[in-house]
């Protein structure tokens, strides 16, 4: 599957920044979508791929960080660049605890920017590899029979299979039987693999 | 003691002139005896006169009994005795009538005299005693008049002083919006000139696009020297000047400083300027701030609103009599009564931050201009300051 192009989003409500930032960025060779406000951003259709947002914090309506809170409530992983007119400590702390990418004062020297944005590209690309992988592999679990299932997960706790055969009623070797199934299925190379897998899928639930 | 003493020696004094003349009168009258018959009258008259006159009425009846003694003893047969003959009697009392009748009205008229000159004596003290009291009042008086000009003075400077720090107060509170209205234009050369160098620098050179930016960059950077030269008007401090002035003008840049402040509050600012007013004669800065503070208010006052659309509409209009008046009109919480009725009192304010001035040096600037400021509430909800200025043809200093 080839990867779409990095798109990078730029919200803000002065329309001179929002040109120069959009030719800045595009002058690079990269994407750019711009927005006079954080509502009109949340009411455009985004393309899937890589991309990082650079906002103003201070804008009429919804204010950047209020559409950084609202957009980690939706559950939208996207890295923020953060644009200030006035570098204020506990709004950058605030900014930077809720994850933003980079924390700017305007005026933003353009290098600073770009570098800042070829970061925050990479590192979503990072982010969106693990995202799609993580899909994989629960998509793979998904296709686990409830009987599998309860196979697997006494494989993951480190019993045996006799021990799994008294727990669930049945014999040895359909116990194997089930085993040789999760394997295949979750394309697990090995145990370790396997165990590895099912850590990484029961992570987000424990946070 | 002192004056019993004066008193009598002046009392010895004047017995003693009257014995003088007696006998002078005497010794006249007996040497002229021989060449005049009865020439006594004459110069004993003359001594009983004197000696009233100067030695007053103890002396004059001492002058009239010598007399009489005298001119009974010397000039009435039988000479050389006290008595007179039957014959001569009725002239020698006639004489005596005449020198007590002479005396008394001397005494009569010298008194007169006396009480006549110690009238005019305290008159003279009276008419001192007002002038001097005159005098007092009117030092006094002067004085007051001195404390009162220096007392003006002050205040005056002590307003023009309030004026200034209400004036930094209100720039204090704006002073967010206005680093954020010249940052903003910075920003946007600092971007558009990045963006063009960037443009410059390709391999293949996009002269289009770095032109267009290098454009925008020259835009922000004229945005940005206006915004300076508003807030630079607003700020300095110059002496009251007052000249002939459009207030649409004034209206406006007030509106356009407030902008950013309006759109923080999502306050739509609506202008309804009436075109061709006459213009006023006036202070711009001064009017200026009143504008400014009536603005800033109306969008303080809708900061609660949510239920309606935060309006804030600025009218100005001619009005007959030569008067212009100007309009802010909020659609904001209103003004209760006891609000309404202390509304214009310095340091009454309804805000936890607010200094309570901004309304009352408004009102003193307006009314320095011949004008009037006053608020009404509105049947739909919010409030309207508004203020008339008379025109300045001349006529209104």
């Amino acid at each position: 599957m080839k990867e779409q192009d990095p798109v990078v989003f730029v919200i803000d409500d002065d329309r001179m920044i929002r040109d120069g930032l959009q030719s800045l960025i595009k002058s690079v060779g990269l994407r750019v979508e711009t927005f006079a406000s954080a509502p009109e951003f949340l009411a455009a259709k985004r393309p899937d791929g890589p991309s990082c947002l650079v906002l103003d914090v201070r804008m009429p309506g919804l204010s950047g960080l209020e559409l950084q809170l609202k957009l980690s409530e939706d559950s939208t992983r996207i890295p923020i660049i953060f644009i200030t007119g006035h570098g204020d400590i506990p709004m950058s702390v605030r900014a930077m605890k809720e994850g933003a990418q980079e924390f700017l004062t305007k005026p933003v020297r353009g290098q600073d920017l770009l570098d800042a944005i070829q970061k925050a590209i990479a590192s979503d690309r990072v982010l969106r590899k693990e995202r799609l992988e993580m899909q994989e592999i629960r998509g793979r679990f998904d296709s686990l029979t409830p009987r599998e299932k309860e196979v697997l997960d006494l494989v993951v706790a480190g019993l045996l299979n006799k021990q799994i055969a008294d727990q669930l009623g049945m014999s040895e070797l359909t116990v194997k039987t089930h085993r040789a199934r999760v394997m295949e299925k979750t394309q697990a190379d090995s145990l370790a693999h396997l165990v590895r897998m099912a850590e990484k899928l029961k992570a987000p639930l424990r946070k | 003691m002192e004056m019993d003493h004066a008193l009598s020696r002046r009392t010895v004094a004047s017995y003693a002139l009257a014995i003088l003349l007696v006998s002078l009168a005497l010794a006249v009258s007996l040497a002229l005896r021989s060449s005049f018959s009865n020439p006594f009258w004459f110069f004993f008259s003359a001594a009983v006169i004197l000696s009233t006159w100067f030695g007053r009425n103890g002396a004059g009846w001492l002058a009239v009994a010598g007399s009489t003694t005298a001119v009974m003893y010397y000039f009435t047969p039988p000479i050389h005795s006290f008595s007179v003959e039957e014959r001569h009697l009725p002239i020698f009392f006639t004489f005596v009538a005449c020198e007590v009748g002479v005396s008394q009205l001397i005494s009569w008229r010298r008194r007169t005299e006396e009480e006549i000159r110690q009238a005019r004596d305290e008159l003279e003290v009276k008419v001192a005693a007002r002038t001097a009291e005159l005098k007092n009042a009117n030092d006094a008086l002067l004085k007051q008049i001195a404390e009162q000009r220096r007392t003006e003075e002050t205040l005056q400077t002590t307003r023009a002083e309030l004026a200034r720090a209400a004036r930094i107060t209100t720039i204090g509170e704006l002073t967010a919006s206005i680093a954020h209205e010249v940052n903003q234009p910075l920003a946007a050369v600092v971007a558009n000139a990045d963006a063009c160098v960037a443009w410059l620098s390709r391999e293949a050179p996009d002269l289009v696009e770095a032109r267009a930016a290098a454009e925008r960059a020259t835009q922000g950077a004229t945005r940005a020297s206006e915004v300076i030269a508003r807030i630079r008007s607003l700020i300095t401090k110059v002496t009251p000047e007052k000249s002939r002035l459009q207030i649409n003008g004034i209206i406006e840049q007030t509106a356009a400083l407030v902008d950013g402040q309006a759109l923080k509050n999502r306050v739509s600012l609506k202008l309804g300027l009436s075109r061709d007013l006459p213009l006023v004669l006036g202070d711009s800065i001064q009017l200026q701030q009143v504008v400014l503070n009536l603005l800033m208010n109306g969008i303080e006052a809708m900061s609660s609103v949510t239920d309606r659309p935060r309006t804030l509409i600025l009218r100005s209009e001619s009005q007959p009599g030569g008067q212009i008046r100007v309009a802010v009109q909020d659609s904001g919480i209103g003004l209760s009564e006891e609000v309404m009725n202390r509304l214009f009192e310095p340091f009454f304010t309804t805000r936890s931050k607010g200094m309570g001035m901004g309304l009352s040096i408004s009102r003193s600037i307006v009314e320095a201009h011949g004008g009037r400021l006053w608020a009404e509430s509105n049947g739909s909800g919010g409030a309207t300051f508004q203020f008339t200025l008379p025109v300045g043809d001349g006529r209104a200093a």
